[in-house]
């Protein structure tokens, strides 16, 4: 039988190293941990929001001092993507922060403070971990937070009836996924050969034994156990990222909770489970690719098309958001299909740097029209209509027009950087498909390792994918409608603070920014995309998807 | 000193300085004083075009080529495709496209565009000092001065152009002046449509004039009026170039209103006076006898393209000479005699000989004088009777309006052709070019009967423009109530440019007929090189039967049109009787009916089948349109009830999504 097997001379470098490399997450728990106690004997209010800030700030310094290091061995891996998403999870933490800075009614306060820098924490040690356990023990960080923040904040029958649809079907798909890894960590002791210095959770353990499982008939039993895990993990991780038919508590749990934990819900879970993702089957188990992108395309295109034509009728601002949330997965679970589609040579490449290119220009989008929609809310007072934004282009010019732009980006229309976000996947499905169809749209085609045949399927996929932006688009748009089209009902006073108006225009600036220019986004995304394979940022840049970098 | 090149390129850049600078200062600044610019840059165009015109004549008298070109900007440069080019060689050898498609943004100077120059600067020059009297206190005052100086340089860059694109250009730019200054009082509903009726009726012209230098261009690879004319030589007499003409004839019709493309003429009349002289019957509308001019290298090598010409020609000469009889309002009666004096100038054209060519652009000269004072005049009318413009309601207007009667009396005399006034010259040259091509040249037997039209013809000019002068200006006097009180002469502004005109429509045909110098500077342009001196000598007027004929022919006229409106409205009843006996008052005063006719069968099955189409976008397309955008919707419809809120179903749902994703992947 395999055991946990930790070499007695790595345990040293783990205890320094190690704690060292983890020191922006650990100042994170720490001060999180400090504000649960703290908050039990003293309301602070707003004092914990600045507290939580500098946590942020001290985490983001931290981080900012050991750029230069990287570390391949151990539980840990810090490569360009775990950078790329540490980064993204302070700069979300940091928005979030301000979205949520207005003070609860009903106390609390503390505790929501504490549970946010989690989420956080829990992000950034996603993207760190290079080992089943410890990948798992990071998800969880994420969840079990939410878990609380499901809670706080309100107190009627909807938010007790979201939280406890969200814990029951988390709590499932943590189960899901936890059942995977155990059948990666039987992939990994049993072809396990002596002397490796992996122990049999690490994810270099299960690519050695995929690697060496070839052919044979053991090989073939390998394989059907490794298809199996695959599944599992990737059903476990489709949860978090809101994938059909993991995402039906979407809907409902955003309806009932706030627009700051909706917002949580929709960057924190779904950014960690893509990352988790890439980790597992683009990292881990690569000989795998083959059987992987067939799941991802299929479960990609069913996911966009069933959001959005559920979207298509809804009429309350979260919901919409959800459905939203979920399309926009669909999306980027394409991306995810085109990096695992790809050669080991460059088409991961592209796959990727769009991957993540679309997660931020999602996220900043996302998290704009939440925090508009906060803002324009008040202590007692939330919006959740659509129609409640009736007219808001006229009696609150900026606030309407900052909505337009995100829900503008989120369609995809140019010059915002959704638009080159919905390029990029489109294009590179394209490119994936085929070089007759390559050369119509003037992509040098990069990937033709596909086997005869399946490259239609990317053509095909990046049609339905179209398709599907110009039916999501009536749904944007709809808002865009109200905003301009329709005469206001009700004035909405907005008591929201500043903190939601702030972390608004800034994500807006950066969408118009990142439209107008969006070269460096997509230079640091592909420099992340690097990381998975090769761990030196260096050659990353080096080797850049040029399409579209080239011209930016 | 200045040389012709800088000339060349004054002339057009003035009134374009002028024109931009009237539009950006006009209504915030120059107000009443817009007509500043224009009126001083046109001026200053036409001292630079008569000085350029001394020049070229210098150089004439010194026997060295009279030809200066300017190049101003290489416009297009698309480099030859060699495949290509041997490609076409396969296919029609001697026709290569191995040339290079370049378009310069030159001008050129040769007699031929020496002439039209001065002819448009001048015109143009007393028009616009006769608008600053009669556009006073228009709203528009600063942008029909605009307009003015848009046009001079257009038409002056039209007429130097020495490519075929260039030329499109600034033909496309005269006629979007005209539509501009047609439509110029635009809340005028009629006014709007002449100005619409003019653009569509040219747009079929130009279709024409732009597969015209299309086929020019696959035909020779060059759209260079030199180079063309070069290679139109050595393959004198091909299919091709017939084609090529009666393209290009098409463009003429549009722009110089040649039947069956002339019914916007008329219409146009609703624009501004000065613009219906400027425009409408000295310079514009001359610009389709320009282009034939130009291209005559190309007309004369096919015989059925002349013919083509002359026939255009003497039917619209013809049937315009008939409409102006019976028509009432002034304008229109000057606007028909317009086409019918295009047509002569067609008809002269379509001779194909140096005598004939010259004539025409003779004839260009002086109706150019004549026909501008006789709108000037009208517009003076007009202007004191309050805009009332029909001869039925005026009459005796001589004592009132001595200047405008007076001057209106040479006009009438200069068109009639009297001797010694200059369309007794032009008019003769005319008849003279026809009356010796069917002596000599093929297709005789038809320029017989267009020598007989045109004879006719003439008979029509004094009649029809005798019937207005003698209705507005003797018998009793009627002034119509909306004149009031200001039934009296136009002020100085408008007159001074009155009596300049009536000088020159005077004074400018026998100066150049008795000294013949104007065919002999004409002749040396290369575009009429190849014609020669078809007549063994350069062609004279005056030829004595000729003369003696056509003088008899107009006493006849004048004495007819004396007779039957001076005596009384009763003979002019019984000559309408009489003539619709045989149905032709009706004829004429119905125009022929090409209103009617072109509104049954172009305009109603057009507008049918755009309503069609409208239905059909309307109701199938769109309904198509929206099924599809429902169906999404649809779909989601069918979905919902999944989303049902149960989170057993939400886990059970969860848990078939992984046995199918399992299940897919295993087996």
């Amino acid at each position: 039988m395999t055991r946990f097997i930790v070499p007695r001379s790595k345990l040293h470098h783990m205890t320094t190293a190690t704690l060292r490399l983890l020191m922006p997450e650990i100042v994170l728990v720490a001060v999180a941990v400090a504000i649960y106690l703290a908050g039990a004997f003293w309301n602070g209010r707003r004092a914990w929001s600045w507290i939580a800030g500098a946590a942020l700030l001290a985490s983001a310094a931290i981080l900012w001092a050991q750029t230069s290091e990287t570390d391949a061995g151990g539980p840990l891996r810090i490569d360009a993507l775990a950078w790329f998403t540490r980064w993204l999870a302070l700069g979300l933490g940091a928005l979030l922060a301000l979205l949520s800075s207005r003070p609860l009614t009903a106390g609390g306060t503390s505790e929501y403070v504490g549970s946010l820098l989690l989420t956080v924490a829990g992000l950034m040690l996603v993207a760190s971990a290079a080992d089943l356990v410890l990948l798992f023990v990071a998800l969880e960080l994420i969840s079990i937070p939410t878990y609380l923040l499901l809670y706080l904040g309100r107190s009627d029958v909807a938010r007790r009836e979201s939280a406890a649809k969200y814990f029951f079907l988390s709590v499932l798909s943590s189960a899901i996924l936890l059942y995977g890894f155990s059948f990666l960590c039987g992939v990994a002791g049993f072809a396990r050969s002596a002397g490796t210095p992996h122990a049999i959770t690490e994810f270099a353990a299960v690519h050695a034994a995929l690697d060496g499982a070839s052919g044979a008939g053991q090989g073939i039993a390998l394989t059907a156990f490794a298809k199996l895990a695959m599944v599992l993990v990737f059903a476990g991780l489709s949860f978090r990222v809101t994938a059909v038919p993991f995402h039906f508590y979407a809907p409902d749990v955003y309806q009932g909770t706030t627009h700051p934990n909706a917002a949580l819900l929709s960057l924190v879970p779904k950014a960690a489970g893509l990352v988790a993702m890439v980790r597992i089957l683009v990292d881990a188990m690569p000989a795998m690719a083959p059987h992987a992108w067939q799941m991802v395309l299929v479960v990609s295109l069913l996911t966009m098309t069933v959001a959005n034509v559920m979207a298509l009728w809804q009429d309350d601002f979260r919901r919409l958001l959800a459905y939203s949330s979920i399309s926009q997965a669909g999306y980027m679970l394409l991306a995810l299909a085109v990096a695992l589609a790809g050669g080991r040579e460059s088409g991961e490449w592209d796959g990727l740097a769009t991957l993540w290119f679309y997660v931020v220009v999602y996220a900043l989008a996302t998290l704009g029209a939440f925090a508009i929609a906060e803002h324009l809310g008040g202590p007692n007072r939330r919006v959740d209509g659509i129609d409640e934004l009736a007219g808001l282009g006229r009696t609150r010019p900026m606030a309407g027009a900052m909505m337009a732009v995100c829900m503008l980006s989120l369609t995809g229309v140019p010059p915002l950087a959704g638009f080159w976000g919905k390029l990029l996947v489109f294009g590179g499905a394209l490119n994936t498909g085929a070089g007759v169809v390559g050369q119509i749209v003037n992509l040098p085609s990069q990937v033709n390792n596909l086997p005869h045949g399946t490259q239609w399927w990317f053509i095909a996929a990046a049609v339905i994918g179209v398709l599907n932006a110009a039916v999501a688009a009536a749904y944007y748009l709809r808002v865009v409608a109200m905003l301009y089209f329709r005469t206001p009902s009700t004035t909405l006073r907005p008591e929201g603070g500043r903190g939601p108006w702030f972390a608004a225009v800034l994500c807006t600036l950066l969408l118009i920014a990142a439209g107008v220019y969006p070269g460096p986004l997509l230079r640091t995304t592909t420099e992340a995309a690097g990381g998975p394979r090769e761990s030196t940022a260096q050659e990353a840049t080096a080797s850049m998807p040029s399409i579209f970098l080239d011209h930016l | 000193m200045l040389d012709i090149k800088t000339l060349l390129i004054l002339i057009p850049a003035l009134p374009l300085v002028a024109a931009v600078l009237t539009a950006a200062l006009g209504a915030p600044i120059l107000r009443t004083r817009s007509h500043l610019p224009v009126v001083a840059a046109i001026a200053l165009s036409s001292v630079a075009s008569l000085l350029l015109l001394a020049r070229m004549q210098e150089q004439a008298g010194q026997g060295r080529g009279g030809q200066e070109t300017v190049s101003l900007w290489r416009w297009a440069d698309v480099a030859g495709d060699g495949q290509n080019a041997a490609r076409q060689e396969a296919l029609s050898p001697g026709h290569s496209l191995s040339r290079d498609f370049r378009v310069d943004v030159a001008l050129e100077a040769d007699s031929l565009t020496a002439a039209m120059l001065a002819i448009v600067t001048c015109i143009s020059t007393l028009v616009a000092i006769y608008s600053i009297g009669y556009m006073r206190g228009d709203l528009g005052y600063w942008r029909f001065f605009s307009y003015i100086g848009l046009f001079v340089f257009s038409m002056t860059m039209l007429v130097s152009a020495t490519n075929l694109v260039l030329l499109y250009v600034f033909w496309e730019a005269v006629g979007l002046c005209s539509y501009l200054l047609i439509g110029f009082w635009y809340e005028r509903p009629a006014a709007a449509d002449a100005g619409k009726k003019a653009f569509l009726v040219n747009r079929i012209g130009d279709v024409g004039l732009a597969l015209g230098i299309f086929l020019i261009w696959t035909t020779y690879g060059t759209v260079d009026f030199r180079e063309v004319f070069a290679a139109a030589g050595n393959s004198a007499g091909d299919w091709r170039t017939t084609v090529i003409c009666l393209l290009l004839l098409a463009g003429a019709c549009g722009k110089s209103a040649q039947v069956p493309l002339h019914v916007w003429l008329p219409d146009a009349m609703e624009g501004p006076t000065p613009v219906s002289a400027l425009i409408h019957a000295a310079t514009m509308v001359t610009a389709g006898v320009y282009l034939i001019a130009r291209c005559m290298p190309l007309f004369a090598t096919s015989v059925t393209a002349q013919c083509a010409v002359a026939t255009v020609g003497g039917v619209t000469a013809l049937l315009g000479g008939i409409i102006a009889v019976t028509q009432t309002d002034l304008k229109r009666i000057l606007a028909y005699s317009t086409i019918s004096h295009l047509g002569y100038m067609f008809l002269a054209l379509g001779t194909g000989t140096l005598l004939g060519v010259t004539a025409g652009m003779f004839h260009l000269l002086t109706h150019a004088f004549f026909k501008a004072l006789l709108f000037l005049a009208a517009g003076s009318v007009m202007h004191a009777m309050g805009g009332v413009i029909d001869i039925r309601r005026l009459g005796g207007l001589r004592r009132r309006m001595p200047v405008t009667h007076w001057t209106f009396l040479v006009g009438c005399l200069a068109i009639a052709g009297v001797w010694p006034l200059s369309g007794f010259w032009s008019k003769d040259a005319i008849v003279l070019a026809v009356q010796q091509r069917y002596g000599s040249g093929a297709a005789s037997t038809l320029f017989e009967a267009l020598f007989v039209t045109a004879t006719f013809g003439v008979l029509l000019i004094d009649f029809y423009m005798f019937r207005p002068y003698f209705l507005v200006f003797w018998g009793k006097e009627r002034i119509p109530a909306v004149a009031g009180g200001h039934a009296q002469e136009s002020p100085r502004v408008m007159t001074a440019p009155l009596i300049a005109l009536a000088l020159g429509a005077a004074g400018v045909g026998a100066y150049f007929a008795w000294t013949g110098s104007f065919a002999r500077f004409l002749a040396g342009s290369p575009s009429l090189a190849g014609l020669g001196p078809a007549m063994g000598e350069l062609p004279r007027s005056g030829h004595e039967s000729i003369a003696l004929l056509s003088t008899a022919i107009t006493l006849v006229g004048i004495v007819l049109a004396a007779f039957i409106y001076l005596g009384g409205p009763q003979r002019a009843a019984r000559l309408a009787r009489a003539m619709n006996v045989i149905g032709l008052y009706s004829l004429s005063y119905g125009k022929f009916f090409f209103d009617p006719l072109y509104h049954a069968l172009v305009v109603w099955p057009l507008l049918g089948a755009a309503r069609l189409a409208a239905w059909f976008d309307r109701r199938v397309i769109d309904g198509l349109v929206d099924l599809f955008g429902w169906l999404p919707a649809l779909v989601g419809a069918a979905l919902r009830p999944v989303q049902g809120g149960l989170v057993q179903f939400y886990a059970l749902a969860m848990m078939l999504g992984l046995l199918a994703m399992l299940g897919l992947l295993l087996m």
